[in-house]
């Protein structure tokens, strides 16, 4: 690749990834009581009834998560370039896995807020088992949906190690994390079989693990994506 | 003279290279193993405060798995292991042949651990043993599984060493995937040996 490569907009865009994550935690964790969530065995009048008091807060939460997830998108979209840089060759079908795995990833994350969203709408008007219908549908998808974000892991996990440079841009180490992220994700295939427990969705596999190890993966790679930056800027 | 030794030299430093290196293969391959193993710690911590929990049940159903066939698959994984370790020898030599040769070993004597688990797994399910019979075949069903799951990436890397020996010359590159993917290889054997402890040899009451 000749010339200097074009790298503004670059540390904007990776700092969405944390900025997403922050919010998302917030907004969709905290306010929206998914983190944790209810176990699946919860009665739905009890579910029905957090939603019923809490609407507004939900409606708030999900609003905010669901303006913020493209975030995650542009985030990715931004990997994708360091990783073009990694294996010098923009066209390459590991940069584009690995921009369509955070593509879809925030479609994901769209779609699945909006169902939250849908059953804080109007809670009084809904009976109890089609909030919690509702709920469970929402945490179904965001769980199940961890092929996709594996998508992106195994891209940029794949790609960082091709690099061919003595000091890696991406640590090889970090690279071989993300894979293994993603390879831990397949573990989501088990939530559906559990209403408690280590596999259910707010068990300690299924939902702390899961969630935490993806947690670290975002803003430590960030980290590396900004040196990465300054060395292709130097390049 | 004064060559000979130079060469001599640059021969061991080589050497040492590629037999010495700690640990083996890449670096960044330990990060997802040693990872993986603390996934692993988790779920035997897991079994053991269940097991302390329900002691009876865990026993009764520990009653119920077939402990030769699960030696047969450690004494399987165990003698995959072995042709494997041959193979990054002879890698580490320089040894095309014999490096095939320990890869195509190990690759045919695991594939029998395919076998024998859904052989175990089927007539489990047959006898109405299932994920939700309780909380021992809770995890058995997903610890297994998740091991199976390792066992077939393993299967997979297997096939991709053994096409890239085919392809490429044996040089330091290739020993390093090699060491690679027999490290990998080792944790799925070693993952597998504190499964066959856990699950069917340590009685709970």
């Amino acid at each position: 690749m000749e010339g200097k490569v074009d790298t503004r907009y670059w540390r904007f865009c990776l700092w969405m990834g944390p900025t997403f994550v922050l919010v998302f935690f917030l907004c969709w964790g905290v306010l929206g009581h998914n983190f944790p969530p209810f176990p699946p065995d919860t009665p739905a009048s009890e579910v029905a009834g957090w939603f019923r008091e809490n609407h507004n807060g939900v409606k708030l939460g999900m609003v905010i998560a669901m303006t913020f997830a493209p975030a995650y998108g542009v985030w990715g979209y931004a990997l994708a370039k360091i990783l073009g840089q990694v294996i010098r060759d923009e066209h390459n079908i590991i940069v584009q896995l690995a921009r369509l795995g955070a593509a879809w990833t925030t479609m994901a994350i769209l779609i699945a807020t909006s169902f939250w969203l849908t059953a804080a709408f109007r809670p009084d008007a809904l009976p109890d088992w089609m909030i919690q219908l509702l709920y469970d549908m929402a945490w179904l998808l965001i769980d199940l949906a961890y092929a996709v974000t594996s998508v992106q892991l195994f891209a940029l996990g794949i790609g960082f190690l091709a690099d061919k440079r003595e000091v890696p841009l991406i640590p090889k180490w970090l690279a071989w994390y993300g894979i293994w992220v993603g390879f831990m994700f397949a573990a989501e295939c088990l939530m559906p079989y559990f209403m408690n427990g280590a596999f259910a969705r707010n068990g300690i596999l299924n939902f702390w693990i899961e969630f935490l190890i993806w947690m670290v993966w975002v803003p430590y790679l960030t980290i590396c994506g900004f040196k990465a930056i300054g060395r292709i800027e130097q390049e | 003279m004064r060559e000979a030794v130079q060469a001599d030299l640059a021969s061991a430093n080589s050497q040492s290279a590629t037999d010495d290196t700690i640990p083996p293969g890449d670096s960044g391959v330990w990060v997802f193993i040693i990872a993986d193993m603390c996934a692993f710690a988790l779920f035997f911590v897991l079994f053991a405060a269940g097991r302390i929990a329900q002691p009876e049940v865990y026993e009764a159903s520990r009653q119920q798995l077939d402990g030769a066939i699960g030696l047969a698959n450690t004494l399987i994984l165990l003698t995959s292991g072995a042709f494997m370790a041959q193979a990054v020898r002879a890698a580490r030599k320089g040894n095309r042949a014999a490096t095939l040769s320990g890869l195509g070993l190990a690759l045919g004597v695991g594939l029998l651990f395919g076998i024998t688990k859904a052989f175990e797994w089927s007539a489990k399910l047959n006898q109405g043993i299932g994920l939700t019979t309780n909380e021992f075949f809770t995890y058995y069903f997903v610890f297994t599984g998740i091991h199976f799951l390792h066992f077939v990436v393993g299967i997979g890397v297997l096939f991709a060493l053994i096409a890239r020996v085919r392809k490429f010359d044996l040089d330091t590159t290739q020993q390093r995937w090699i060491e690679s993917g027999g490290a990998y290889w080792h944790m799925v054997d070693l993952l597998w040996i504190v499964l066959f402890a856990m699950l069917y040899l340590m009685r709970a009451a």
